[in-house]
């Protein structure tokens, strides 16, 4: 079965870019590889996780040449790590560029954190503090990281656990300036903002509210697990309720904008995914009702 | 913080605190992260924040626990065999100690426990179990740099025929990316495979066993070989023409011919099925001539 046509949401405020709304994706997952390659389900799109398909050429890449053939990919990494205070790698830029020319990737990008400092890598997403400085730092990176790869990266707000004392402003302020100063695309995370927001006591349609509209060019959705005390970003299960909710919130505001659910742990079947991420589309017709 | 140093300073400091193998806590007590900011150790609410419902210290453990989490993690999908052998507990431990020692430097976790299987035979207790559990250890670590390898096209039939009797004092094979040679202290390929077909094996004895471990197509295979058998391909990896490769390994002195042809042209046989040779880069090799292996 081949993959219906895209339905793209009309765009109250388009993206600064005009990157295209694909619609409804899931995160590529090797679990899937071979029911995707042999059903060709229906699916609008595929996120990849750009470090598994870098400094391999098994079977993973064989599997994502075929699927990059027939549905659109964009490519969503984690050691980019914009905020650290280590050189940039350009060696990984350089693989990063030839993996996206490869799958015709759609857009690029990474979160809004640094994950090592001194040539380590803690392969997890570490916060940075909010602060003049260290939006100074990121902004200038970002700049540097974009005219190399010679496009917007699309930068997430990742789940935090900690606040940093120096910190002084809030993340979502944060995040707008960068994307502002330096004029980077954002993926708006819609459960890590409710992660975030519980963990620090915050309102997270306030943080939702504040982020710019017009730069964020994809959203992401999953499941989280609530420890009571805080919440942990485990892409473990469905997105719960008020996860929806801030995701209709931010659809009524914005418009149609490449919707993807992760679901990383504990994987299901791919229809069960299929089922999960459909769920996005009667709260993007809801934003639909109101645009119209 | 005023200044590129002080985010520097905190980046460091966070990462001394987080990857501390017995936690955050003692991370935080630590020289490394003691050297960075002094304070921190005195009271750590003035680097982090406690939350409603959380600690200076246990928002940070957060982090000190996935570090570890996440790696043993990765470490356990790569090394079944060899955790089942040290059992869960003792396997956790040591890639504990492992990653605190050699936590990664690139940007995919693949390297991550390249060195994992040295770090075993220096570290386990000397037991005929744990010697078993290194060579596992081995193989499973030589599964994963396979199944990663470059891609390589296969020779063809034609193309190995085409290789003279007068060719072979300067033909070089290419062997394939994806191939690993191991030569082991226990027979552990033997081993995996009795537990892959669900046997309950009994810890075997000693004994010197030669494993190559291939790529054909994207599976990944291992497979035991004779000895003189893995000395030739070792031969012919390190770059030896087929001649003298054979010489070395096969061609003592009384060495009878017909013998000696008939072993040679059962393992190319059984290589090239496996595919273990491929296709000459561009202006390497030629191959004329009219014999056969």
């Amino acid at each position: 079965m081949s993959p219906p046509p895209i339905d793209p949401l009309p765009a109250r405020v388009p993206n600064r870019w005009d990157l295209p709304d694909l619609g409804l994706g899931v995160g590529l997952r090797t679990q899937h590889f071979r029911h995707i390659t042999e059903k060709w389900p229906a699916m609008d799109w595929f996120e990849i996780l750009s470090e598994n398909f870098i400094d391999t050429e098994g079977r993973p890449l064989h599997f994502l040449d075929q699927i990059a053939e027939r549905y659109p990919i964009a490519m969503h990494g984690v050691c980019l790590s914009v905020g650290s205070t280590d050189p940039i790698d350009f060696g990984f830029l350089d693989k990063l560029k030839a993996l996206s020319k490869r799958v015709k990737a759609k857009w690029l990008g990474d979160h809004i954190c640094w994950t090592g400092v001194n040539g380590l890598n803690g392969h997890d997403l570490y916060p940075v503090p909010y602060t003049e400085e260290g939006l100074r730092h990121m902004v200038s990176r970002v700049k540097i990281m974009q005219d190399y790869l010679e496009q917007p990266l699309v930068l997430e707000n990742p789940s935090t656990y900690l606040t940093f004392r120096v910190s002084a402003m809030p993340e979502e302020e944060f995040i707008a300036r960068l994307a502002v100063e330096a004029d980077c695309a954002l993926l708006l995370d819609v459960n890590n903002v409710y992660v975030t927001c519980r963990n620090h006591d915050l309102d997270p349609c306030a943080y939702i509210d504040r982020i710019p509209a017009e730069h964020v060019v994809q959203v992401h959705l999953a499941g989280h697990t609530d420890n009571g005390t805080h919440c942990i970003d485990t892409h473990d299960g469905r997105v719960i309720d008020e996860v929806w909710q801030l995701y209709a919130r931010f659809h009524e505001r914005a418009g149609g904008r490449a919707t993807l659910l992760e679901w990383d742990a504990k994987i299901p079947k791919f229809s069960v995914l299929q089922q999960e991420v459909g769920k996005a589309a009667r709260f993007r017709n809801g934003a639909r009702k109101a645009a119209a | 913080m005023r200044d590129m140093a002080s985010l520097a300073t905190l980046e460091r400091w966070m990462q001394a605190v987080v990857m501390h193998p017995e936690g955050a806590e003692a991370g935080i007590q630590a020289r490394a992260a003691r050297a960075l900011l002094a304070d921190a150790a005195r009271d750590p609410e003035s680097v982090v924040l406690p939350s409603k419902n959380l600690t200076t210290l246990e928002r940070l453990g957060i982090y000190a626990d996935m570090y570890y989490l996440r790696l043993i993690e990765v470490m356990e999908g790569e090394y079944p065999t060899t955790r089942q052998l040290i059992g869960e507990h003792a396997f956790a431990a040591a890639c504990r100690h492992f990653i605190a020692k050699n936590p990664s430097r690139s940007h995919t976790l693949n390297a991550l426990s390249l060195r994992f299987p040295d770090f075993l035979a220096k570290t386990l207790p000397r037991t005929a179990r744990n010697g078993l559990a290194v060579d596992v250890a081995r193989i499973e670590r030589a599964m994963e740099d396979v199944f990663d390898a470059p891609r390589a096209e296969p020779m063809t039939a034609a193309q190995f025929a085409a290789i003279g009797a007068g060719d072979w004092n300067r033909t070089k094979l290419r062997v394939n990316p994806a191939l690993a040679l191991l030569k082991l202290r226990y027979p552990a390929n033997a081993y995996m495979t009795a537990l892959r077909r669900g046997g309950k094996p009994r810890l075997p004895k000693p004994r010197a066993t030669h494993v190559i471990v291939f790529r054909r197509g994207f599976q990944v295979f291992r497979r035991d070989q004779e000895p003189e058998q893995w000395k030739l391909l070792q031969a012919l990896v390190a770059g030896k023409p087929l001649a003298g490769a054979v010489r070395a390994t096969l061609g003592g002195r009384g060495a009878r011919a017909d013998l000696v042809a008939k072993r040679l042209g059962k393992w190319f046989e059984e290589w090239s099925s496996a595919h273990l040779f491929v296709q000459p880069l561009k202006g390497t090799v030629t191959f004329k001539g009219d014999g056969h292996i």
